[in-house]
């Protein structure tokens, strides 16, 4: 009896799931990744991910990208185990000062043309962890970054946004090249 | 075209006063070391192009004897060529003519050191006796020779004998050398006696009547002695501590060459003097031919030691002509004498291409020894931007021992897997058995080869330097780099156009066996067993090539960006990089030892001394992980220590004592009076 009182007495504790709008949405940007990235680099893109100091919230968003549920591996968009494969490295922390070398190690290490994406508050402007004596500073201070993708932590289908603007950006400079 | 034999005459004559000059000249200049190197290899590489050219005439079906009563007793000295005995003297020179200029630059650091003389005399005469004993023609004219020549190379693996581990391979060389003459002896007597003459023609008249144990017996103890000059396991534990512990001119010639007159003389005991036997003698050399290969292969792979890393690939590859002897003997046998003479010019191609690709190799090993002062291979690295002649021509004696084309190896070991899957024509289950067996041995063989010599280039020429002496290595002079330049350029003309040497090999089978081999070739093809399988070396080559090709034009036709930046070694970002964070040989050869550990029986000791204060800091880390040898511990362990005590009763003969001395005397004389009487 005791636990049917305790489940009466309880009030739910999980928040309600709420509408799902990303379903359809992840799909589009997704497609729209794979096919600019096709256009850009003669292939389907491959990201690099790199940890200069997070807390891993935004590993456990970026890691969510390839469960069953987004799947980002159907779209052709992979994770790839060297900087020396990768189009697209996904940048996530505040750079403490022992990621800062290897981060542009890494950096030097990818092969042109390619894109920076930035995760994360922390990425963009070291989030609470500004001025720690470990912090060197934000991404864009050691490596250039093309797209800062806002949140704490962003949600996947943000992340994948970001990654869309890069190569969006990347098309129109070289638009902008070839006009010239 | 027909060969005089006045011609053939004064080759020979060339060669032996060649020969003859290099020796006398390097012992009558010991004072000037400098003269002696010169005088002494300048000689040596005159008769060894004399040697070549003997062979080539020889093989284009000169013949010549020459007997000479009054030197031996017993027949005096007889010496011939046949066709056969052409093909050994060519495989001779064409080592010896690199090994000469490539020993005119590497001897140049013993100057001083060690006695440039008597090595020069040594080579000399150990190349003259090798040649030699190829053409003789009776019995004590060979056992001479083959005295002459194993004491020559004793000599040779002895030059740096201030060496203790030296002088303990020249021990074991001298004694496995002896132990092999002493079975060839009493088998040559027991032939003799058996056939009733001394001369090798009279064996091959007489042969067929020699039945039974006897013919067993000489076989058994023939192949013995045959058998531990060519290394094969278990007679092989003299040849990876000698050959690493001569010089690398003589390894090369002794791992090339030398171990190579074991296979003629096991192709003159089957094919020529007795001519065929029952189905265990092929059968046995399959066997040993099985073993050899694959466990020569295993223990190189364990190999750290650059040299005798070719050393116990010198096993393997005798392993790989063996499996051409014996296949070609069971087919004999079976009265195949097509096939017999296909699996015969298949071992004996594969004798001429190892001559080439093991030399070239020792060379190579010879070379970064030169230039790095070790054979440890865990000191290495980094070789091919210090030394990049050097690193082209070791890749290219890799490829060529791996088997791969478009090189020699890959032509050898096609006809020998050719012949050996022929064998369904032999109306016997339990043979056909063994040559499947043999096929999976082969192909074993192969495949670890090509993952024992990635470890060897990769390990020592690429990454980076993991020792100072291997930071500051230089190339090495010219004469060095010649020689293996030439025998780089024989690896790939030999692996191209095999059709050069096929023509005298198959007239070769044909003298011994009396039948055409079952093969036809042009100079793009070779086909076998009829229509059973056909091979283009010069069309794999060119396709090889063109798919090289293929990538820059590749890139080109698709506008590809091929813009250049130089940066670092991906190392996952470390701030240092160093030489210890590679691979090393042991970790690239311990999946093996997992996976082959019955063989190996590894014997691992870890030893960890902590902080007295506390287990979390940790002082000193010893690790050791061996590999043993099941010959060293099964048969010669014990051997060694039955010999050991039987010394010692011995010795109790030996009192020391005058008195009893004389009893001793005493009592034989009265022995003797009694028996004789």
């Amino acid at each position: 009896m005791t636990l049917v009182k305790k489940i009466w007495t309880t009030p739910v504790v999980t928040e309600p799931q709420g509408v799902i709008i990303e379903d359809a949405q992840i799909e589009i940007i997704a497609r729209q990744i794979d096919e600019r990235a096709r256009k850009l680099f003669g292939r389907s893109l491959h990201i690099r991910e790199v940890d200069a100091g997070s807390c891993n919230g935004c590993e456990i968003e970026i890691v969510a990208l390839n469960n069953p549920y987004y799947d980002l591996e159907r779209f052709g968009l992979h994770f790839v185990a060297s900087p020396r494969h990768a189009d697209c490295l996904l940048v996530t922390g505040p750079v403490t000062r022992n990621m800062a070398d290897p981060l542009r190690r890494t950096y030097e290490a990818t092969p042109g043309p390619k894109l920076v994406v930035a995760v994360g508050d922390c990425a963009r402007d070291c989030g609470v962890f500004a001025g720690g004596y470990g912090v060197f500073g934000p991404v864009s201070a050691v490596v250039p970054v093309d797209v800062v993708v806002a949140g704490c932590p962003p949600t996947p289908p943000m992340i994948l946004s970001g990654i869309l603007a890069a190569l969006e950006k990347r098309e129109q400079r070289q638009v902008e090249i070839t006009q010239q | 075209m027909t060969i005089n034999e006045a011609l053939m005459l004064n080759l020979l004559a060339g060669m032996l006063s060649s020969f003859g000059a290099g020796a006398i000249g390097a012992l009558l200049c010991a004072r000037w070391p400098r003269a002696a190197r010169v005088v002494g290899h300048t000689f040596a590489l005159l008769g060894a192009l004399l040697a070549l050219g003997l062979g080539l005439a020889g093989l284009a079906g000169g013949t010549v004897s020459v007997s000479i009563a009054q030197v031996l007793p017993i027949g005096g000295v007889a010496l011939g060529v046949d066709r056969l005995s052409a093909f050994f003297i060519l495989v001779i020179a064409v080592a010896a003519v690199p090994s000469a200029i490539y020993a005119l630059g590497y001897t140049r650091e013993y100057e001083g050191r060690y006695s440039l003389a008597g090595m020069g005399a040594a080579l000399n005469l150990f190349l003259a006796s090798m040649s030699l004993v190829v053409m003789a023609r009776n019995a004590l004219t060979f056992l001479a020779l083959w005295e002459a020549m194993s004491l020559a190379s004793y000599f040779l693996v002895m030059t740096e004998r201030d060496d203790r581990e030296t002088e303990r391979a020249g021990w074991l060389y001298f004694v496995m050398t002896h132990a092999g003459f002493a079975c060839l002896l009493v088998g040559f007597l027991l032939l003799s006696h058996a056939t009733g003459s001394m001369e090798f023609a009279g064996w091959q008249a007489g042969a067929a009547a020699v039945t039974g144990t006897t013919r067993n017996l000489v076989f058994i103890l023939l192949a013995v002695g045959f058998g531990s000059k060519a290394g094969v396991i278990p007679l092989h534990i003299w040849l990876p501590q000698a050959h690493p512990a001569a010089p690398s001119h003589v390894s090369a010639l002794m791992s090339g060459v030398m171990i190579k007159l074991g296979i003629y003389g096991l192709v003159r005991v089957g094919f020529d003097w007795l001519s065929g036997g029952p189905a265990w003698w092929g059968g046995a050399l399959l066997l040993v031919a099985a073993i050899s290969a694959v466990l020569g292969v295993l223990y190189a792979l364990v190999e750290h030691d650059l040299k005798r890393l070719l050393a116990y690939h010198s096993v393997e590859n005798i392993g790989i002509i063996l499996f051409g002897v014996g296949g070609g003997m069971l087919f004999q046998t079976y009265h195949l004498p097509a096939l017999a003479g296909l699996a015969l010019i298949a071992g004996l191609y594969h004798t001429l291409n190892h001559a080439v690709f093991k030399s070239l190799l020792f060379m190579g090993a010879g070379a970064v020894l030169h230039a790095t002062h070790t054979r440890n291979m865990e000191e290495m690295g980094g070789l091919i931007k210090r030394m990049p002649q050097t690193a082209v021509f070791f890749l290219i004696g890799s490829v060529a021992i791996a088997a791969l084309p478009p090189f020699n190896g890959f032509i050898s070991e096609w006809l020998t897997f050719q012949s050996l899957l022929l064998s369904f024509q032999i109306p016997d289950k339990a043979v056909n058995l063994t040559f499947a067996l043999s096929v999976a041995a082969l192909a074993l063989t192969s495949g670890l080869a090509a993952a024992c010599f990635i470890k060897a280039f990769g390990i020592s020429f690429l990454a980076l330097p993991r020792s100072e002496h291997a930071e500051s290595a230089r190339e090495v002079g010219f004469s060095m780099r010649a020689a293996m330049a030439l025998l780089a350029v024989a690896c790939l003309v030999l692996g191209v156009a095999p059709f050069t040497v096929l023509k005298f090999l198959s007239k070769t089978t044909s003298e011994l066996l009396g039948a055409t081999p079952d093969m036809q070739f042009t100079w793009n093809r070779i086909v076998t067993g009829g229509s059973f399988a056909t091979v283009s070396p010069l069309w794999i080559a060119v396709a090889l090539a063109a798919l090289l090709a293929s990538i820059p034009i590749t890139l080109r036709v698709f506008r590809a960006n091929t813009a250049r930046r130089y940066y670092e070694t991906w190392g996952c970002g470390r701030a240092v990089q160093t030489a210890r964070f590679e691979y090393t040989a042991t970790s690239f050869a311990n999946p093996f030892k997992r996976v082959f550990s019955v063989l190996y029986r590894p014997v691992k000791e870890l030893a960890i001394e902590f902080h007295p204060e506390s287990r979390f800091f940790v002082r000193t880390i010893s690790y050791s992980n061996e590999a043993r040898s099941i010959f060293d511990d099964a048969i010669y362990g014990p051997l060694n220590r039955m010999l050991r005590s039987f010394a010692q009763r011995v010795r109790l003969l030996q009192s020391g004592n005058v008195n009893v001395y004389l009893l001793y005397i005493l009592v034989a004389l009265v022995v003797l009076l009694v028996i004789a009487r």
